[in-house]
């Protein structure tokens, strides 16, 4: 350690007065930059509101001058304190704009409530101005001060006389520090426009001197003139003919609250909150309160009013879905969070805002039931295509990457090839003939998914009901290419698609009921041509010792002619996969050498009679099936005993 | 592409699987056949226990998993459960009438229990279900290759009574279901006589006899004669069936005793839903219900009073299943020209019963066919072993000098003149038979064979004699197994009258209706104080009228609307009670304004009308109410005593958007009006001023209003010192009383404040007891 640097009591710095601002500012305004520059701004103007809200200003003007680098503000409030203070023996002016730590805000009596940061507000501007001028109209007199660096330079001087109060102060941020001054008119005016909405009734001016522009904001409505304004400019419609606008005041350490309140069809919740006209981006626990409101609310309403929704569970993000609100709170002492100071922390603003607003809500659904049911549906809406969605996002993507293969269903025995132009997938009926086509396959090529019993009847059931049957969604995630909307072809995991069923009727019925789906929520899988029907042998011949298969009655007759004379052939009529030993069911069915393959199409000029025929045979109407099953029964030579 | 690959539209492959799909489940697997009323699991079932095991009412009892294994595996290629479901409800005897199986242990039970598995459980044939078997052994039926071709099995089984009909069944195929109730055994066969006799017979005779199903659990069936006729005439239609009960009376106590019920309910599951209306207090006349069955049916209920019975009967018909509908479908299986094939259809009674008796006929006559065929035959050798035994030295001396056995048989027939048959029969006859008495026993024996020929000959020649045959036997049957009808038919003339009326469910009480301003509604039976009342925070009591729980109120609201709800169906709590929308339809932002109570006793004494009141309808108390718009009227109560819809009812007219009612109060003519506008008017006069409409009008105008003004406040009072109290926002007061503001109707009334306006009606809710308190 060199001896040069040695730290002794005189290396101790005391800042006097001001100083300390000068020398960090950013602990004061939380930085130099721009915004740190326009935090000045606000630190003034929200003196102003606050005289305003308690009642004792009704307009607030703004001015940024021509060189953009002053500002001024105006408000017809009370004004400042001049007379002198007792015991500092200083104008009380002179001591709020010099001393930090000084101003009428700690004590509740002069303001209930304030934004600014507790009496540092003023002062801090002051030393970080390379002028200030303070304008008091107050007592008959207007007074006036001129400061710079947060040092006085004039006295309190007597300007002349005036009937009117208030408060104007004009100050030019120092370049020392801030570096080129350039205030934002466009950021001032919005943010005077949001104050001007959060605090109903005032009167806030802004002159922007640069482009000679003025604005004039006035609201009577207050949050409920924002929200309208918001959901305006944003273009989103509101659900209900009104919104949910309600204030309340309060004797505990919350003083008001505001809140303006709707759903809208977007599928997004919004939800801007303010405390103390401060606008907290990234919340706290006032916008945790109110968002628990807002579910607690519409859980209690469909609870009173029987609307539980039957097949789905609403989340608390159904229900806030497309909610579209704004709260304003005023409470006594703001504790902030975070880098930007913009998160509240008082842990009992979350009870006292769910609290109030929770019944009050609740109410207001009941007063206007009609009103509240939209609500519900919305959020049931919300819930149903958020299940869908997730069904469809469960839905196993191409298979290019081995790790894919985890979110198969268990059921599948999937073949070894990834190529899937070399793969095949056999649906199986039942689990006692998928064990024989798993053991009988070829595994580099082949895969095997059992079903258990008849399918679901798709024609006849909600794509909710589709997505939820087990069955079927294992085969949509075996087949990895999406249902309905978000099929995708690229993403098919196999060139061909082949059902395998038992060659007796309920095998049919199952096979009509996969080609029922298939066609109607993956059509493009029957157009590309990937659906086959698998061909099992009708019959089997037994003679002696020797088995033969025969796919039909040409080639039953084919293998008697050839077997010698004296043997008495025995044929029976084949039942199930299950009876077939592995290999022959290979051998007659699966090898692609020797099987055969039925290939479902659509023709073209048969578009309209395949729905139609779909539709009569698995649709809701029994009495077009009646018919159907009536004219084509002559047809049918298949019939089980 | 492989060579194999042939493409198939999808709506070919789809309509020939589908379609052969649903043939094979309408003929094979869910109707049953006409001739035997089986389904095709039910007949190879009995098939395989009669041909197979021999499991004859008289024999052991065997493992039902044997049964169910030789089904599977000869007849029936489908899963073992829905057999032994099968078998297992033709064993019980409270689905089928006349039980085909006879069970062994346990066989599930009319609660839902079910049975127990394969393994334990035992089974053999009834002694009925051998009626449908025993004709098999003759050559009466038809059969077919079972499913691998190694054996044969029936069509049809040859049944010697219209088993269909007698058990009914139930089934759900693709495009066509069917469900045909039991019936008595003697009905139907004497409706079978009926045919046999007469084939022209009427179905309204048939009717006469076969009066409706019969349940084995009894029960009672409500439906017309007429409807019973239309539903055998079309082949369906719904019954009404309701389970029946008798009271019992132990010490103090009366029991209600339900010992029959609908056939197919669950026991268990009823018992348990009286137990829940009970809970729930919806049937007050029933103060406990249990199960006491052992053999028979024996729900008991304990009844609060005696003379309580039809009540508690009339609720429990109404809100449980122990009356129900039960849909009668008679499609089955006809048979066709092809003995292999046949056909779905929904018949009539008459035809039901004449296709099985032209079936029942072909069965006979195969029956006596094959009887004759063995008598001829035997007849034949018995002729043989005549001649034989006329000259049997001869012929022993025939044989002993043949050269084995062929060479005797030619020389027997060359010089007896006998056939092959014949030879064959002597040489295998055994010694002893040489004996002298056998040539009289044949001789006997040949007389009787012919006579029994010549019987059935004669019988097969003539289509009545076979008829009457069938006849006889049909009677034989119905002596063997006739039992008395279980199911009773048409209201019984003997039960109390029984009917039904929502007001005997309510236990009287009497309530205080409690509703808040923001309408919150609910009931209490007590409170000590008005502040004690819990209410939501922010809100507040509005109004207390008190009502019987029998009784009804109105609900009035600021649209000029009036819901009528019975006092018992609002909540009784301590809490908050409920949002009266949750009852109601009302409009956004509709708010409750007055309540009145439709209970008489807390209505006033009824006043005589005064003048200007004559010939009005109805007396007091009327309702009264006003606008804000300044419009009056007053109505009669009686309007709104009903309960309303969810619609409620108009009971004023509203000028336009703004306007809105202020307030409705009960009048018995007798008070005075008092109103306060917004901007300081007050006004005060006579009821009677208001004039009382019929139905929901504008009214007459009650004050008049500057343009900008409207009422604030609306009461009455008996008093000519009291009335509705308004305050400024400065908290100065002023109470519209007759004493200080006496006017007229219409008039504007006197102002009070030239600046500033009322900001607040300071109302007592306590104010509508003390209507009714006073007297």
């Amino acid at each position: 350690m060199a001896q040069s640097t040695r730290y002794d009591a005189k290396d101790i710095t005391v800042l006097e007065g001001l100083e300390p601002v000068r020398a960090r500012p950013g602990m004061y305004i939380g930085g130099t930059g721009k915004a740190g520059l326009h935090h000045l701004l606000w630190e003034i103007v929200d003196n102003s509101v606050d005289e305003a809200l308690n009642g004792h200003a009704s307009t607030i003007t703004v001015t940024v001058h021509k060189n953009g680098k002053t500002a001024s503000v105006k408000d017809n409030g009370r004004g400042i304190p001049v007379d002198t203070h007792p015991v500092h023996k200083k104008p009380a002016l002179e001591l709020i704009l010099t001393t930090l730590h000084a101003g009428g805000k700690f004590d509740q009596k002069v303001y209930a409530t304030s934004g600014g940061l507790h009496g540092v507000g003023s002062s801090v501007v002051n030393a970080l101005s390379s002028s200030l001028t303070a304008r008091i109209r107050r007592g008959g007199k207007e007074f006036e001060q001129d400061y710079r660096r947060g040092r006085a330079v004039s006295e309190l001087r007597v300007n002349g006389q005036s009937r009117l109060t208030g408060t104007r102060i004009t100050f030019t941020p120092d370049e020392d520090i801030f570096g080129p001054v350039q205030f934002d008119s466009e950021m001032v005016r919005e943010a005077l426009e949001v104050k001007s909405y959060l605090n109903k009734g005032m009167r806030i001016q802004f002159k922007d001197e640069a482009s000679g522009n003025s604005y004039d904001y006035h609201h009577e409505g207050g949050l409920a003139d924002f929200l309208v304004a918001r959901l305006r400019k944003t273009e989103r419609r509101n659900l209900c003919p009104e919104s949910f606008i309600w204030e309340r005041e309060f004797s505990g350490s919350m003083l008001r609250l505001q809140l303006a309140l709707t759903w809208t069809d977007f599928p997004r919740e919004s939800v801007t909150c303010y405390v103390n006209g401060i606008h907290t981006s990234d919340g706290g626990t006032h916008e945790q309160g109110f968002r628990e409101a807002i579910t607690r609310a519409l859980r209690n309403f469909i609870e009173t009013h029987n609307l539980t929704p039957r097949g789905v569970s609403l989340t608390a993000d159904d229900i806030r879905e497309g909610v579209f609100g704004m709260l304003s709170i005023f409470i006594r002492e703001p504790q902030f969070q975070g880098q930007t100071k913009d998160k509240l922390n008082n842990p009992e603003v979350r009870s006292q805002v769910e609290g109030a607003v929770r019944p009050a809500l609740e109410q207001w659904l009941h007063d206007h039931k009609s009103w509240g049911e939209m609500i519900v549906t919305r959020a049931v809406q919300a819930a149903r295509a958020r299940m869908a969605s997730r069904a469809a996002a469960n839905q196993v993507r191409r298979k290019s990457a081995v790790s894919h293969r985890l979110n198969l269903p268990g059921k599948l025995a999937d073949c070894s090839s990834t190529d899937p132009s070399r793969s095949e997938l056999f649906i199986v009926e039942g689990d006692s003939a998928g064990g024989s086509a798993k053991q009988g396959r070829d595994r580099t090529t082949q895969a095997i998914l059992p079903l258990r019993g008849k399918v679901l009847n798709t024609e006849q059931a909600s794509l909710a009901a589709v997505l939820k049957n087990q069955e079927l969604s294992n085969i949509v995630q075996a087949l990895g290419c999406g249902i309905g909307k978000d099929f995708n072809s690229s993403r098919l995991r196999y060139e061909r698609v082949i059902l395998l069923m038992d060659a007796d009727v309920d095998g049919h019925h199952i096979a009509t009921l996969l080609l029922t789906f298939f066609y109607r929520y993956m059509p493009q899988l029957i157009d590309d041509g990937h659906v086959f029907l698998a061909q099992p042998p009708l019959y089997r011949i037994d003679v002696g010792k020797e088995t033969y298969w025969a796919s039909d009655d040409t080639e039953k007759e084919s293998i008697l002619k050839r077997l010698p004379a004296r043997y008495k052939p025995e044929i029976s009529r084949f039942k199930g996969l299950g009876e077939m030993m592995p290999k022959t069911l290979y051998a007659t069915t699966l090898d692609p050498r020797r099987r055969r393959l039925l290939k479902v199409e659509v023709p073209e000029d048969k578009t309209f009679i395949t729905d139609q025929t779909i539709n009569q045979l698995m649709g809701k109407d029994p009495q077009a099936r009646f018919h159907m099953i009536m004219d084509g029964a002559q047809d049918v030579q298949e019939l089980d005993i | 592409m492989e060579p194999q690959v042939q493409p198939v539209a999808l709506h070919e492959a789809t309509r020939r699987r589908y379609l052969s799909y649903a043939l094979s489940v309408i003929t094979s697997r869910a109707l049953p056949d006409l001739r035997d009323g089986l389904k095709p699991v039910q007949r190879r079932i009995l098939y395989a226990m009669y041909h197979n095991l021999h499991l004859n009412p008289e024999s052991r009892y065997r493992k039902s998993a044997a049964v169910i294994g030789e089904v599977m595996a000869k007849y029936h290629p489908h899963g073992d459960q829905s057999i032994y479901d099968a078998m297992v409800r033709m064993a019980q005897p409270f689905s089928l009438l006349h039980t085909l199986v006879d069970g062994q242990g346990n066989y599930g039970s009319l609660d839902g229990d079910p049975p127990a598995a394969m393994r334990y459980t035992e089974a053999r044939l009834s002694k009925i279900a051998i009626e449908l078997l025993s004709e098999l052994k003759k050559q009466t039926v038809h059969y077919r290759p079972n499913y691998d071709g190694q054996f044969f099995e029936p069509v049809v089984l040859p049944a010697r009574f219209p088993q269909l009909l007698i058990n009914g069944t139930e089934g759900i195929a693709v495009g066509m279901a069917t469900k045909i109730p039991p019936h008595n055994l003697r009905e139907v066969i004497d409706a079978c006589v009926l045919v046999i006799d007469d084939p022209e017979v009427s179905l309204k005779r048939l009717c006469g006899k076969v009066k409706g199903p019969d349940f084995p659990m009894g029960g009672r069936i409500l439906t017309s004669k007429d409807d019973m006729r239309t539903l055998y005439e079309t082949g369906g239609g719904p019954i009404l069936i309701r389970g029946e009960s008798e009271t019992e009376k132990v010490g103090r106590k009366t029991f209600l005793i339900l010992t029959s019920l609908p056939y197919g309910l669950n026991k268990a599951q009823l018992v348990e839903s009286i137990g829940q209306l009970i809970r729930e207090r919806k049937l007050p006349q029933l103060t406990d219900v249990r199960d006491e069955s052992t053999d028979g049916i024996r729900v008991v209920c304990e009844l609060r009073k005696p003379q309580d019975e039809a009540a508690a009967l009339a609720y429990l018909y109404k809100h449980t299943k122990l009356q129900q509908r039960y849909h009668v479908n008679l499609t089955c299986l006809v048979p066709t020209d092809n003995p292999d094939v046949a056909t779905p259809a929904k018949l009539d009674l008459k035809s039901i019963l004449q296709t099985w008796l032209n079936y029942r006929f072909e069965t006979v006559r195969k029956r006596f066919e094959f009887d004759l065929r063995k008598l001829r035959e035997r007849i034949h050798l018995l002729e043989g072993f005549e001649k034989i035994f006329d000259c049997l030295d001869e012929a022993i001396a025939l044989i002993r000098a043949s050269e084995g056995k062929r060479d005797a048989a030619e020389r027997l027939m060359d010089h007896f003149g006998l056939d092959d048959l014949q030879a064959e029969a002597i040489l295998e006859i055994k010694l002893y038979k040489l004996a002298k008495l056998e040539i009289l026993a044949i001789r006997k024996e040949l007389s009787e064979k012919r006579a029994e020929a010549a019987r059935i000959e004669a019988i097969l020649a003539s289509d009545a004699e076979l008829w009457e045959v069938i006849r006889t036997e049909l009677m034989e049957l119905r002596k063997e197994y006739g039992v008395r009808r279980k199911t009773n038919i048409g209201e019984d003339e003997s039960e109390v009258d029984i009917t039904y009326s929502e007001d005997a469910y309510i236990v009287a009480e009497d309530a205080f209706v409690i509703a808040t301003r923001e309408g919150w509604i609910k009931r209490q039976s007590s409170f000590s104080n008005v502040d004690k009342i819990r209410i939501r925070e922010g809100d507040a009591i509005g109004w207390i009228v008190k009502a019987s729980t029998r009784s009804t109120v109105t609900f009035f609201t600021d649209k000029g609307i009036g819901y009528t709800m019975r006092v018992d169906d609002i909540p009784a709590t301590t809490g908050y009670g409920e949002p009266v929308q949750r009852h109601y339809k009302f409009e956004a932002g509709e708010r409750i304004v007055g309540i009145l109570s439709h209970d008489p006793r807390n209505h006033p004494p009824a006043v005589p009308p005064t003048e200007g009141e004559a010939g009005l309808d109805e007396a007091a108390p009327y309702g009264a109410a006003v606008t804000k718009n300044g419009r009056g009227l007053r109505f009669s109560m009686k309007n709104f005593s009903e309960v309303s819809t969810k619609n409620g009812r108009k009971c004023v007219r509203l000028g336009d958007n703004m306007d809105g009612v202020v307030a409705v109060w009960m009048s018995d003519t007798t008070e005075y009006v008092g109103i306060a506008s917004r901007k300081g008017h007050i006004l005060s006069y006579p009821v009677t001023e208001i004039a009382v409409v019929r139905s929901a009008g504008k009214g007459f105008l009650a004050m008049k209003l500057n343009p900008d003004d409207e009422v604030l406040a609306f009461g009455l009072s008996k008093s000519i010192y009291e009335g509705p109290e308004v305050v400024t926002v400065q908290g100065r007061s002023e109470t519209a009383r007759f004493s200080k503001f006496k006017g007229r109707r219409g008039a504007k009334g006197a102002l009070v404040m030239r600046r500033g306006f009322f900001a607040e009606w300071k109302q007592n809710p306590l104010f509508l007891l003390g209507q009714a308190e006073e007297e």
